[in-house]
């Protein structure tokens, strides 16, 4: 639980969203630039195994990133009981929810492209 | 020169209100608070706390103009008339100007705002190098007044809990010192959800701070001793 509370999960905001940035920049960069341009370009870069893992890492970091700051907004503005741990209980399901979904996804594709 | 201020007064008023003064200053007025007291001979019911009158002692901070300042330290030419005087917004209203400090003074102690150094004393004072002594200044300077504590957002929607910019640069002010041996314990306790990390860095508390000090600075740097101490 430390993980997310205090220090560490400070610490764990700036780390994701520094990871956020760069993988949006590289993102957008091979995205805009060369052969992923087109549909098939940027299908067979999501599902290399560098592809695959930055996406996977990039959702994590997302979710991760994304818990922090709701869970301050919650933290600040909620201080119902009542209503703040069944809201940040929700919040943490629908994060993990997509995470799920994105790495499912990917490893769909390897088990079915394999 | 016209000042609006805000009036309640808990045993009569069931609601506050805004009164309106029209009063003219005279030569040696300089400062807003030349202007209140001059307003207190005319109506004695009206009350605000002030002492030093000369920003050292904290006690007559207010929201002026929209803004929270010392009525000490806010000369009299340059305020946009009619000058809006109301309490330090986010703490509790005791009458008129007043405010209850209970809770701000909690979060002060909390901190254990004192050296806290179990070694046998030297001879004489314990030494400090001019480098060491350097460190504590823009924090040692800070009068308490709470113009950035009650003009911190964080500080408003968890007063309970935030320790508040004021709290958090004497904190720091502590963990600074060379000759205080607490410094470990003192970032564990601020390592907290709630005590430190509820300060999204807004920085309306330098920006607000009469005496020019910059608590978010202080926070910065609570912060990033936390991070050393943690790797
Ligand atoms: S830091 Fe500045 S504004 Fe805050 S209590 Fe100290 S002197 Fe007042
Ligand atoms: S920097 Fe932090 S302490 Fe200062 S006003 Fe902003 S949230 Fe409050
Ligand atoms: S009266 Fe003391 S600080 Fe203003």
């Amino acid at each position: 639980m430390r993980l997310f509370l205090g220090q560490r999960a400070w610490v764990l905001q700036r780390v994701t969203a520094l990871v956020l940035l760069i993988l949006l920049a590289l993102g957008a960069a091979t995205l805009l630039t060369g052969p992923s341009r087109s549909y098939e370009g940027w299908h067979a870069l999501a599902t290399s195994t560098h592809g695959a893992v930055l996406i996977v890492v990039f959702f994590a970091a997302l979710c991760l990133h994304g818990w922090i700051g709701v869970r301050d907004i919650v933290l600040d503005y909620i201080h119902a009981p009542a209503l703040r741990l069944p809201l940040l209980a929700l919040i943490a399901v629908i994060l993990f929810a997509i995470f799920i979904r994105v790495v499912l996804t990917m490893a769909a594709h390897f088990a079915g492209g394999a | 020169m016209r000042v609006s201020i805000y009036r309640f007064n808990p045993e009569t008023d069931a609601k506050p209100r805004m009164q309106d003064y029209d009063v003219a200053p005279e030569a040696g007025d300089k400062k807003l608070l030349d202007v209140l007291m001059r307003l207190k001979t005319m109506d004695d019911s009206l009350s605000f706390r002030r002492s030093c009158r000369e920003g050292v002692c904290g006690s007559d901070a207010m929201n002026i103009n929209g803004r929270n300042g010392l009525a000490c330290l806010t000369s009299l030419p340059g305020l946009k008339e009619p000058v809006v005087l109301r309490p330090l917004p986010g703490f509790p209203v005791i009458r008129d100007l007043i405010v209850d400090m209970t809770q701000f003074f909690a979060h002060y102690h909390s901190i254990k705002p004192y050296l806290i150094n179990n070694e046998v004393p030297p001879e004489r004072e314990r030494l400090q190098s001019p480098a060491e002594r350097e460190k504590l200044n823009g924090l040692y300077e800070c009068i308490l007044c709470a113009c950035c504590s009650a003009f911190c957002p964080s500080f408003w929607w968890n007063p309970d809990k935030f320790i508040g910019p004021a709290g958090l640069l004497q904190a720091y002010r502590f963990i600074a010192d060379s000759r205080d041996t607490a410094t470990a314990a003192r970032l564990a306790y601020l390592d907290d959800v709630y005590r430190l990390y509820r300060c999204r860095t807004i920085m309306n508390c330098t920006e607000v701070c009469p005496k020019g000090l910059s608590p978010s600075h202080a926070i910065e740097r609570i912060r990033l001793a936390l991070v050393r101490e943690s790797s």
